[in-house]
């Protein structure tokens, strides 16, 4: 059981922001894609969780949670079937609470977010508002989340760090199968960091397979990832395991970046290929 | 409640349950003195009030229809029956409502009996032993709560003293057109010092004569008095009638409160145009809280006239306008004495081709030494076809005031409901959430029960918007 990314190709307007990516994360796997700015990486973010703004290239494109297909399927679609983000730059919503907001997503389904049998015995739709409540002031607190931040509007006046956590919050409450953190590392001063870290580390004890997008090994040395890419002009230009992160960390992108300023597309130019609004 | 139980209610008349009139009256098509003549005969009024009214259909025939606001062109005015006697309502049948009221009522998931009143088919029989409960402890405080047609019966010389006083028929056409025509509506007097706790609501008064086109309502809160009005309901009201045009008078003494909350969702062939006025005494603070949703043309603007030092008043308005509709709304406050304040808030929502108007005036005369006024309007679009304008009016004569306003318009955000979606929610559920925090400022104003009822059918709305 994996999340499955194979050929994946993704234009914005005529521009190709991604070129045949192919990731398999599997759960209680953490992946680290680590790449210089502009390199797609919160493109590849969006894409999977399904943002309307991309064009696909169909063409032998497959996206799958666990064996589902989830081509075409739209974003909620997409998270009900097991996939969370956790958002770069989390947008304010006026009157929307963080609380209201899980209690509406948690109760929204069973079969699909739930990981084994454990789960599914644990899981309960029907649970209280004030069982819920306990459970999300709990996690909120081990987050150092202060109480009054659940009932405030969602992101709004909430410094870079306090947005970082709740997204945190919300990918431990929801427990998904699968879930990617774009850049949650930025703007986090070195408690917070380790505090989401272990959120990460939590998660993927309740094996949920997880993407994280980073520019820095910083987050990296407290999660310890499974597997490290590396994201240079819409391509993976090499995996390996942490010891890949710490020499970008030392090194930079150059060596991948050097003769790569053009982005190889040929095919898309030469060839276009049937697409697909998502 | 089932229809045996509606039954054996109606013969429990040791309740003080009032037989419907075994006739009715219905007025003739169209409008003329003989027409208000013989609606005054029918409820056995003084003389004055005849003459009042009398007075008021001249004034009425002499005001131009408004081209201000909006489009009033589709108002047969000689279609209309000006008269009917409430059991006329009562008589229609549950099976002739359109499907899609008594879907909307089965969703929001109000009771059988409730629909029954709301659809216009019955009158809420239930409520009257509520009521008959409320009216003893009111009548140890002195309060008087009645409707319009009874205040006018037993306390003629209170109406007599009050009535037209804050709203004279030439303020507007349709304010003439109701003081002709008036009929229901409430009556509301609280004492010198007496503070009334739980809101009084419209929905206990009983009578089918409330749900009347030209309601009258006349409020007056003595000295040190505190009262919350709360009229309407967010289920939408199915009439027949296409114009609905009220008058609410309201005086707030030295040191009174009053708080007046209006949900109106009128089915969308309603016009409704009603004029609202609170005039506030020294230290008095009056407060409008105005919802309206229904309707296809709304066009209502409450005000408060600031008339004693200190005097505050607030408006805080709900508009919500989907496909067809147009809700023309807003607040106005006068200040015509020092250190008054005044407060306007404005949420409106357009939808599926809506159309929401703010407008709103802030008059600060030059007696209002330091008068304090503010008014924001946020207008949200939900879509390219929908349409949101704002049309303020000040008019400041003093320059020892502060004065702010902030307007915006935003349209739902696609990175808003991408955010939602990607927590599961489905596009619908989405767009509601977004729309209900918007306007959630004012709606936790609103009694608890309203509030829950004004989020779900929100949700509806949104959930039919997109098909």
């Amino acid at each position: 059981m994996s999340l499955i990314i194979k050929n994946l190709s993704a234009n914005l307007g005529t521009r190709v922001i991604l070129n045949s990516i192919n990731l398999e994360i599997k759960k209680g796997k953490i992946h680290a894609l680590m790449g210089p700015n502009g390199s797609g990486k919160s493109t590849l973010a969006g894409v999977l969780m399904g943002n309307p703004s991309y064009e696909l290239r169909i063409k032998n494109l497959e996206l799958r949670i666990d064996k589902k297909n989830i081509i075409g399927l739209k974003p909620d679609e997409r998270a009900r079937a097991g996939l969370f983000l956790a958002f770069q730059n989390p947008i304010s919503i006026p009157g929307v609470n963080v609380a209201n907001l899980l209690k509406t997503a948690y109760q929204l389904n069973k079969e699909q977010r739930t990981k084994n049998k454990e789960q599914k015995k644990t899981y309960n739709p029907a649970l209280s508002v004030w069982k819920f409540n306990e459970i999300l002031v709990k996690k909120a607190k081990a987050l150092g989340i202060p109480q009054e931040f659940l009932r405030r509007s969602l992101n709004e006046e909430f410094s870079g760090g306090e947005k970082k956590k709740l997204e945190m919050l919300q990918a431990w409450i929801l427990s998904p199968k699968y879930a990617v953190f774009d850049e949650i590392d930025t703007g986090l001063d070195v408690d917070a960091l380790k505090i989401v870290a272990r959120g990460i580390t939590k998660l993927k004890k309740e094996k949920t397979g997880i993407l994280i997008i980073t520019h820095y090994l910083r987050i990296l040395k407290y999660v310890k990832p499974d597997f490290v890419h590396i994201l240079v002009n819409g391509e993976i230009v090499k995996s390996g395991g942490y010891k890949l992160a710490e020499i970008v960390e030392k090194n930079g992108y150059k060596k991948w970046t050097i003769n790569k300023s053009q982005i190889q597309s040929p095919n898309i130019k030469s060839n276009p290929k049937p697409q697909v609004q998502i | 409640m089932s229809q045996t139980t509606f039954q054996s209610n109606i013969s429990g008349y040791q309740y003080g349950f009032h037989k419907p009139e075994k006739y009715f009256f219905k007025s003739r098509k169209g409008l003329n003195k003989k027409i208000v003549e013989e609606i005054s005969w029918h409820k056995n009024e003084p003389d004055w009030m005849r003459e009042i009214r009398l007075s008021a259909l001249e004034i009425y025939y002499s005001k131009p229809i408004p081209l201000w606001g909006g489009d009033l062109s589709g108002i047969k005015f000689d279609d209309l029956y000006y008269y009917i006697k409430p059991l006329q309502k009562k008589a229609k049948t549950w099976e002739d409502l359109p499907a899609e009221i008594k879907n909307t009522y089965d969703r929001i998931g109000i009771p059988e009996a409730e629909k029954k009143y709301l659809g216009g088919v019955s009158a809420q029989y239930e409520s009257e032993v509520v009521y008959k409960s409320i009216q003893k402890t009111l009548q140890k405080k002195g309060v008087v709560f009645l409707d319009m047609d009874s205040g006018l019966a037993q306390y003629p010389d209170l109406v007599r003293e009050y009535f037209c006083k804050n709203i004279p028929p030439e303020d507007n056409k349709f304010s003439a057109l109701n003081t002709a025509v008036w009929s229901g509506g409430s009556f509301i007097y609280v004492p010198k010092g007496v503070r009334v706790e739980l809101p009084l609501q419209a929905y206990f008064r009983i009578n089918a004569a409330n749900m009347g086109q030209f309601e009258r309502t006349l409020i007056i809160a003595d000295e040190g008095s505190f009262v919350h009005y709360v009229e309407g309901c967010t289920a939408p009201i199915y009439t027949t009638d296409s114009l609905h045009s009220a008058v609410v008078e309201i005086y707030v003494k030295k040191g009174a409160r009053v708080r007046y909350t209006t949900i109106q969702n009128w089915s969308t062939n309603v016009y409704n145009l009603v004029t609202k006025r609170m005039r506030v005494e020294e230290e008095g603070v009056g407060e409008w809280i105005d919802g309206n949703l229904g309707s296809k043309l709304t066009m209502k603007y409450p005000s408060v006239y600031l008339m004693g030092k200190g005097a505050r008043g607030e408006v805080l308005s709900i508009a919500y306008a989907g496909k067809n509709q147009h809700q023309d709304a807003g607040g106005k406050a006068v200040h015509f004495t020092p250190y008054t304040t005044s407060k306007i808030t404005s949420k409106s929502v357009s939808a599926n081709g809506g159309r929401t108007s703010y407008r709103g005036l802030i008059q600060v005369l030059p007696s209002a030494i330091g008068a304090k006024t503010k008014v924001v309007c946020d207008a949200l679009l939900i879509d390219d076809a929908s349409r949101s304008d704002t049309y303020p009016t000040m008019d400041i004569r003093q320059n020892d005031v502060q004065i702010e306003h902030e307007a915006t318009v935003s349209k739902l955000g696609d990175e808003q409901l991408f955010y939602l979606m990607s927590r599961g929610l489905k596009k619908a559920d989405a767009e509601a959430m977004i729309v209900n925090g918007f306007i959630e400022p004012i709606v936790k104003e609103l009694p608890l029960e309203y509030a829950v009822e004004l989020n779900r059918l929100i949700q509806m709305e949104m959930q039919g918007s997109v098909g």
